[in-house]
């Protein structure tokens, strides 16, 4: 019995040829029965994401055999009339082990080390297994690979640090404040990536927001889609008194503020800590107000330097990771149990 | 192990605060980016170690071992230490340790020097437990001000780093600097109580040594006027808003004051001489 793998991803095919062979969810259990039905394999399970499509089974067959049958059956189940060359992989044992392990971990998706796979991965499991299209071989693999993944995860920093601007805003933010519940966010224009970096800070429990437009509909409209309140744009210097975090993306061809204006704001503040995010080109925030006290500000390419280094440094980890990965397969190879196994749960 | 005395105790206690002082320049060399366990299981030995040797000395003299330069270093110094391990329980305050090391390592080096212990006499230095209790409050306080330097040494790093937006801002795994400041400010309220506290039985030792409640004494002067900075400190924070560096700078200044002038003042002061 062999363990393999076949698919295409984003590494060896552009997403109009993935779509064409993505499985919706609700007509996964059918094609498992067919596979199985045809004899081709035991056990199978399948991943169908907008980043890859892939069948992990155990065969009877030998492995040059089940490829060119279960080639056969991609090619027929999505009736696909064009011609299939190096897009889709075929992995036989030991490194269809390697590679569901790798995809587990998040080293073979589009942004290294994301998490999102593992609970598509997950699913994808729990749909094969909940049809009974698994079996003790496919239950091990797996398994282990959910196992080396969360090892993965607290023994490397693969998974650590933000790769996106607006997840690096709201690393700084995390860096200043305790509580991002406890602190008020003021967006000043109602941009795409202010909205994008408003609501990544809602999503580590930042409450209340507050929007600012020089088109107050404008700033009506993104208040209401973020759950927050919109304020006339000459009144923004107000708010000042009780926001910790400001986002900044107006289209102003100056600075808006500068040392002299935010100076009496701070006192105003008694000097509560602020965290200034200038994502506007041209800026929209003079540098100079970050030689004041208590006051962090940051603009885009500060926050895009942090996300490349994040990336770099995951980068830096891929070589451990694969390291952890051939030492786990080996050991899963070494127990009898998977080499042996066969049959159903 | 007779010969194995206090003294042998706090020298191996000192010993592993300078690995931990060692380790901390690696840690500070990493970026901080890994948990801190090794450091902080460096410190519970030496923290244990400490015990043993203050309670040996406590036993050997039969009453809290505070009776002069050499053990009430040793007092501060296991305030800093005990108040740090029960702080260290969590994750992200415990890279404190990284810091408080070298301020251990170096209070235990100065503690060490064999002028500051001379031999106690038949009649022991204190002969009451209020003059203990007062001791050893002034001694927790000064202890409560170190920690609190720790913190604020750590938030002055790491307020410098997101200021200059060096990436091991955002790289290691300290804690948030509103978190610091307020642990710096709680050990700053908690020092001062315990200083109030340990000041206000100043006037009955003095009645029971000299007859009066008020004396003027360098130490008790200069006490007094350490409790005025850090309450002056505590008050500004408070109602003027003057947190953050000004803060963290005061609390590492007055810190590293006392370390400098503590012993000079209690060697000064005939009110605290046997």
């Amino acid at each position: 019995m062999n363990f393999v793998v076949i698919g295409l991803s984003h590494r060896t095919s552009p997403v109009e040829l993935r779509e064409r062979f993505a499985f919706p969810d609700g007509k996964i259990p059918d094609a498992l029965k067919s596979l199985r039905d045809s004899g081709i394999t035991s056990e199978a399970a399948i991943l169908s994401t907008c980043n890859r499509v892939e069948i992990y089974a155990a065969t009877p067959l030998a492995p040059d055999v089940a490829f060119a049958e279960l080639k056969k059956f991609l090619v027929a189940h999505h009736a696909f009339a064009g011609a299939l060359g190096d897009e889709l992989y075929t992995i036989d044992e030991p490194h269809s082990l390697h590679h569901l392990f790798k995809v587990a971990a998040g080293l073979d998706s589009m942004v290294i080390g994301e998490t999102e796979i593992l609970g598509q991965l997950k699913s994808a499991y729990e749909l094969a297994l909940q049809h009974k299209h698994t079996g003790a071989r496919l239950n091990k693999a797996f398994q282990r690979a959910f196992n080396v993944a969360k090892h993965i995860r607290t023994e490397t920093n693969i998974q650590r640090g933000s790769v996106s601007v607006m997840s690096a805003a709201v690393e700084l933010a995390e860096r200043i404040f305790s509580k991002l519940a406890d602190h008020e966010v003021l967006v000043i224009g109602a941009g795409e990536t202010s909205e994008k970096t408003a609501r990544a800070l809602q999503s580590r429990g930042v409450k209340k927001i507050t929007v600012t437009n020089r088109s107050p509909e404008r700033a009506a409209a993104l208040a209401a889609e973020l759950g927050g309140r919109a304020v006339p744009f000459e009144q923004w210097p107000d708010e000042f008194e009780r926001i910790d975090i400001a986002i900044s993306s107006t289209a102003a061809p100056h600075h808006i503020l500068d040392r002299a204006k935010l100076e009496p704001l701070m006192r105003r503040r008694k000097n509560r800590p602020l965290l200034l995010i200038d994502i506007a080109v041209p800026r929209d925030i003079d540098p100079a107000v970050n030689t004041l006290n208590n006051v962090y500000l940051y603009n885009v390419d500060d926050l895009q330097s942090i996300a490349a280094d994040y990336l770099k440094l995951r980068q830096e980890e891929v070589a451990r990771c694969e390291k952890i990965i051939a030492e786990k397969v080996a050991v899963l190879l070494a127990t009898n149990k998977f080499s042996t196994t066969d049959g159903h749960r | 192990m007779a010969w194995f005395t206090d003294r042998h105790f706090f020298l191996l206690a000192v010993v592993f605060y300078g690995a931990s002082s060692a380790y901390s320049v690696f840690l500070w060399r990493k970026g901080f980016r890994t948990d801190d366990r090794v450091n902080y299981f460096l410190l519970l030995a030496a923290a244990a170690l400490h015990t043993v040797a203050m309670f040996q000395r406590g036993f050997s003299i039969n009453q809290c071992p505070v009776n002069n330069l050499y053990e009430a270093t040793v007092f501060i110094a296991w305030t800093i230490a005990a108040a740090y391990l029960a702080l260290g329980i969590f994750q992200r305050l415990r890279f404190l340790g990284a810091f408080a090391s070298h301020i251990l390592f170096f209070i235990g080096v100065f503690a060490l020097m064999p002028a500051l212990d001379p031999p106690h006499a038949a009649q022991p230095d204190f002969s009451n437990g209020l003059t203990s209790l007062h001791a050893a409050l002034v001694l927790l306080a000064i202890g409560a001000f170190g920690l609190s330097a720790v913190a604020a040494a750590m938030f002055l790093t790491e307020e410098h780093d997101l200021k200059f937006h060096k990436l091991r801002a955002v790289f290691s795994r300290l804690p948030p600097i509103q978190r610091l400041e307020r642990v710096m400010n709680n050990l700053l309220v908690a020092g001062v109580s315990l200083l109030t506290t340990g000041l206000a039985f100043s006037p009955f030792l003095l009645k029971q040594k000299y007859g009066v409640y008020f004396k003027n004494d360098p130490l008790l002067d200069y006490s007094v006027c350490i409790w005025l900075f850090y309450l002056v400190l505590l008050v500004s924070r408070w109602k003027f808003g003057q947190g953050g560096r000004r803060f963290a700078w005061s609390a590492l200044g007055g810190f590293v004051f006392i370390l400098l002038t503590f012993w000079g003042f209690l060697l000064l002061s005939p009110a605290h001489r046997p």
